[in-house]
């Protein structure tokens, strides 16, 4: 169990999340579902400890604290991260950024099994996996990310806006591999401004607003929810 | 003449590409401009020099306490200078600009010890000081072991910065900084293995260049402006590159200095430096600035 509380993260005088509380169980689909700005990428960075948060905030994870941990031993606790803008090693081979993703100790057994799994999950990586990744498009630059995340042996595996620059074929196949991910047992974390697509394959969903949790529900309340249709899904009948 | 002037470039070259590998490596990882690199280079230099008068030891046993020497010291000069200002830079830039006037009084400290102790002649010893036949060419003893220690060197460290994990976690840092604690690279850490693994080789070099050329306490800033050159003729973070421009650079100067005029191998450095920055200006391996 992955639990956030009473998360308050400042940049400056800015609150950027206020009180928010959040919690994912093993196997779970989350989708956290926000504006530009509403503290959406400042919630999961700061779950990987890429930013600090304010004191007197929890992320436990199956009653761990994690908050008192840098950031690169987040990885080996079984919480993965493919950044927003994807992070990806650039000049580096698909192939060695597979390797370093298990870079984790915990991700040493198995390692050649996971690689097989990744490949087969995404099989363009394997056909250029011998080729540098700043080379490739968008969309592969993703699959190496997650790809990258999966070799770690992650237990949650968190997602920042996944679908963000792709085009429209890519991301039906980029969700097509989450919800393998996720039938495959991983927890899912998902940040995105793709609503609809990510609600149908997650399980709940929270609504964030300026920094705060404003909602929570079900995938499926929240697909047929009014609010969420209106903030997001184009009904724009209110404001024309 | 021109076998003789190959293998002189060729022992020159090498040894310019090992201890530019081992500033591209401070410089393309740790991202700190270390100006006192010479100085290190010279400080093994001398304490080859003290090993072999005082204690009778070889070049080759002086690598096994020199070389390790190198390292533990970078790593406290990372630990003690360097990690105050990496603490306090905003970006990477501003490391930079900072360690370059650190190591800026870093070279003058280290010089100014190394002149108060061996004064400011020039140095030398005598080892392997004979005659071998190559293909026509006579060639000294200790020129070619220099040339194979180099090229040793610094293809094992080629193979392992590539070929193994270690290796590539040490990459990834230079190529996404901010990307390698999401593998659970400890960026401090790496930098700081880095940099002492830098100085390692410049121990190396100064030990390699010692067998062969003589040497003065003030000869630090000499190689720290051909290290750099070399680094930044090959790719910044390159060890290919480091490797190819140094090979490079040793022949040309080598063949300027046997065929044209031994008082042209500065212009020559700096010809052949500038004609490659107006037709490459991100090095012979470095990647275009996106």
């Amino acid at each position: 169990m992955l639990e956030i509380e009473d998360l308050n993260l400042h940049y400056g005088q800015h609150l950027a999340l206020d009180s928010v509380s959040v919690t994912i169980a093993p196997g779970e689909t989350v989708v956290i579902l926000g504006a530009n700005g509403a503290g959406k990428s400042s919630l999961l960075k700061s779950v990987a400890r890429l930013v600090p948060s304010d004191a007197g905030s929890q992320i436990r994870l199956d009653g761990r604290l994690l908050a008192a941990l840098p950031a690169h031993r987040i990885v080996q606790e079984g919480i993965a991260l493919v950044p927003e803008g994807r992070g990806v090693f650039g000049d580096l081979t698909v192939e060695e950024n597979l390797l370093l993703g298990a870079n984790p100790p915990r991700a040493r057994t198995d390692e050649g099994e996971r690689r097989a799994q990744v490949y087969d999950l995404f099989p363009k990586l394997k056909e250029r996996r011998r080729q540098a990744v700043n080379t490739m498009s968008g969309g592969e630059q993703q699959m190496v990310a997650i790809g990258r995340a999966l070799m770690s042996n992650p237990a949650y595996l968190m997602l920042d806006e996944p679908s963000l620059g792709l085009a429209p074929v890519m991301v039906t196949e980029l969700f097509l591999a989450l919800d393998r991910i996720r039938k495959s047992g991983v927890a899912l974390l998902i940040v995105e401004q793709n609503v609809r697509v990510s609600l149908s394959i997650a399980d709940r969903g929270y609504l964030i607003e300026a920094g705060r949790i404003v909602g929570a529900d079900t995938a499926k309340a929240l697909l047929n929810d009014e609010a969420v249709q209106r903030a997001f899904l184009g009904k724009t009948d209110e404001r024309g | 003449m021109l076998m003789t002037a190959l293998i002189a470039g060729l022992v020159l070259g090498g040894t310019y590409a090992l201890v530019a590998m081992g500033l591209t490596l401070q410089y393309g990882i740790a991202r700190i401009m270390n100006l006192a690199y010479g100085e290190t280079m010279i400080t093994a230099a001398f304490a080859a020099f003290i090993l072999q008068s005082a204690l009778g030891l070889n070049p080759i046993a002086d690598l096994l306490l020199i070389v390790p020497g190198g390292f533990l010291l970078s790593w406290a000069i990372y630990a003690l200078m360097m990690r105050p200002l990496v603490t306090r830079s905003r970006d990477r830039g501003a490391l930079e600009i900072d360690s370059i006037l650190a190591t800026f009084g870093l070279l003058f400290v280290i010089q100014g010890v190394l002149l108060v102790i061996f004064g400011a002649n020039y140095m030398s010893y005598s080892y392997l000081n004979v005659p071998v036949s190559i293909l026509g060419a006579n060639v000294a003893a200790n020129r070619l072991l220099a040339l194979v220690l180099a090229l040793a060197i610094g293809v094992t460290l080629y193979l392992l910065m590539t070929r193994t994990r270690w290796g590539t976690t040490i990459r990834a840092v230079a190529v996404a900084p901010q990307s390698a604690p999401l593998v659970g690279i400890d960026v401090n850490r790496t930098a700081r293995f880095a940099f002492a693994l830098g100085g390692a080789l410049a121990a190396a070099g100064g030990v390699v260049i010692s067998m062969y050329q003589t040497f003065t306490a003030t000869s630090g800033v000499v190689f720290t402006m051909k290290a750099l050159i070399v680094v930044i003729m090959g790719g910044v973070g390159n060890l290919l590159g480091a490797l190819s421009a140094g090979l490079i650079l040793g022949m040309v100067e080598t063949f300027v200095a046997t065929y044209v005029d031994p008082g042209l191998t500065l212009a020559a450095t700096y010809g052949i430096f500038l004609a490659l920055l107006l037709w490459r200006p991100q090095g012979l391996f470095g990647k275009a600035a996106r």
